[in-house]
């Protein structure tokens, strides 16, 4: 992968994360630059999602620096830049009074002014990711009434509709049948070829995770950062990773081994 | 029903239980979603300690009640930050040590009377004209804040994480929604009472959130059910000599299992 942009969306080093001495990350150094696609995986437990909610700002590093576009996390305004899917998304409230358009709606709050309302050109943004998203004829529906999968393309509806430049997604497809994950894979692949979205996601699935990502990361207390994953993730690799055997599944339709 | 009207303090009791109607559905709608309905009791007890300063030391115990009510949201809203204590244990602590603040400084102060049972369930014949003044002039600018922050507020309730990953002050705001409810609710106890506000904040919207419409008809349900409320209440109120809290309670109530039959699953 070509590396065009010389500053990256982020920038981390050292960065560590200590809970009553006890290390959850140690010593994380990593950068993710303008279109690429990037997995994370890694064991429960190992610090995935802890990793995620300190490049957001929701977790204070115990040590170490995260730079957002150049920027400190403090002194960092643009965050409509960042769309990010939070590992519950697709568990909501079921009671929650929210029609599709109205949770799409949201992605679209924080870049407007207080003063002002919704513009056309908010109405046509929020269109414009329902289209993308296929769920254009739901947009009145309740979203409790919604499958998970159907919410999970609302939840990234939301998060486009603020025109990110970079996705995040942490372990998008919890409560999601197999069905709706592939197209889901699909969709994310057509956003970082064709929108030139930068998309960064946590995933179990490491089936999938061969065909389309440029990077793969993988956490466990520490980072291992793979620049060639079709190459060099090996079952000893997940097997160590994860602490279990692995073992190759031919995959006939890509000629691809997974694990 | 007209004939009530002729009265003046009725025309006064409507006027404010108008504006409190309006008042508490749309901050109830927030406050329910986040699930903060035992904060809405709690501040409603704190309101009480400023009532009873107010009848003590002879200022206006609504204005009291209002800075009384904010400092104590203030105040949960700091121990909720800043201490590892389950939510509604503060909010549990801090009710009871404010009922029990109210009602020693109301016996030291040799004013446990009528005047005090007034506030704790709401009286249409105690509403004054200074009183409809203070609701209209600290009211007016509690609501334009709920419904200019009303979008932001909504992305809250709905996902605080995310909303603050968009770059929304989910704690500026928060502070700021606690600090409006306190006022509403300090504003609310001459026509509903300290011990009945909270019901009035809550069951409006428990009861449209049953329809499973989206956020706005939410809202504008939960209005309409506390406008009728408040106004069947009140004249119930006014007909039978009974507490205007308690009538008016008892209509959204009734309200609100008529939506939970009408509604079943």
């Amino acid at each position: 992968m070509s590396l065009t942009f010389k500053v990256p969306i982020f920038d981390v080093k050292n960065l560590s994360f200590r809970v009553r001495g006890v290390d959850i990350l140690s010593q994380i150094s990593l950068e993710i630059f303008h279109g690429e696609y990037i997995a994370i995986i890694g064991p429960n437990g190992g610090g995935k999602t802890t990793l995620i909610r300190m490049l957001l700002g929701l977790e204070k590093p115990s040590s170490g620096e995260v730079r957002l576009f150049g920027k400190k996390l403090k002194n960092f305004k643009e965050w409509y830049k960042i769309g990010f899917v939070p590992q519950r998304a697709s568990l909501v409230d079921e009671n929650f009074p929210a029609t599709v358009e109205d949770i799409v709606k949201m992605g679209r709050v924080a870049n407007r002014g207080i003063f002002t309302s919704f513009s056309n050109e908010d109405t046509k943004i929020v269109e414009d990711a329902m289209l993308k998203m296929d769920i254009v004829d739901l947009k009145e529906k309740m979203v409790g009434t919604l499958s998970g999968g159907q919410r999970q393309r609302v939840m990234i509806a939301r998060a486009l509709a603020s025109k990110p430049e970079i996705l995040i997604l942490d372990e998008p497809n919890t409560g999601v049948d197999m069905v709706s994950q592939q197209r889901f894979y699909k969709l994310l692949a057509k956003l970082n070829k064709e929108e030139k979205i930068t998309i960064v996601f946590i995933t179990h699935d490491i089936g999938v995770i061969a065909d389309d990502i440029g990077r793969l990361f993988t956490i466990n207390q520490k980072a291992t950062i793979c620049n060639d994953p079709k190459e060099t993730l090996s079952c000893e690799d997940v097997s160590t990773l994860y602490g279990i055997d692995a073992h190759l599944i031919h995959n006939h339709k890509h000629e691809d081994h997974v694990c | 029903m007209t004939e009530m009207f002729a009265y003046e303090f009725i025309q006064r009791a409507f006027v404010a239980g108008i504006f409190i109607a309006i008042l508490a559905s749309i901050s109830g709608t927030f406050i329910v979603l986040k699930r903060y309905s035992l904060m809405s009791e709690t501040l409603a007890h704190s309101a009480l300690v400023g009532v009873a300063v107010g009848l003590v030391a002879g200022y206006n115990p609504l204005w009291v009640a209002v800075i009384v009510a904010v400092l104590s949201a203030w105040l949960i809203e700091y121990l909720r930050s800043n201490f590892s204590l389950y939510s509604d244990s503060i909010l549990s602590i801090i009710l009871s040590g404010s009922l029990a603040l109210a009602v020693v400084i109301v016996s030291l102060g040799g004013a446990f009377n009528n005047s005090l049972f007034s506030y704790l369930f709401g009286s249409i014949l105690s509403v004054s004209n200074e009183d409809v003044v203070t609701i209209a002039i600290v009211g007016t600018p509690a609501l334009a804040l709920l419904l200019l922050f009303s979008k932001e507020l909504y992305f809250i309730t709905y996902d605080e994480e995310v909303a603050k990953t968009s770059g929304i002050k989910v704690k500026l705001l928060n502070f700021l929604l606690v600090t409006v409810v306190a006022i509403i609710i300090a504003l609310s106890i001459r026509v509903v009472g300290s011990l009945l506000i909270g019901a009035l904040m809550v069951i409006p919207t428990s009861a449209a959130l049953q329809y499973r419409v989206g956020f706005k008809n939410t809202i504008l349900i939960s209005l309409f059910f506390a406008l009728f409320s408040v106004v069947f209440g009140m004249s119930l109120s006014f007909y039978f000599s009974l507490p205007s809290g308690a009538t008016i309670v008892l209509t959204v109530i009734s309200l609100f299992i008529l939506s939970l039959i009408v509604n079943k699953k």
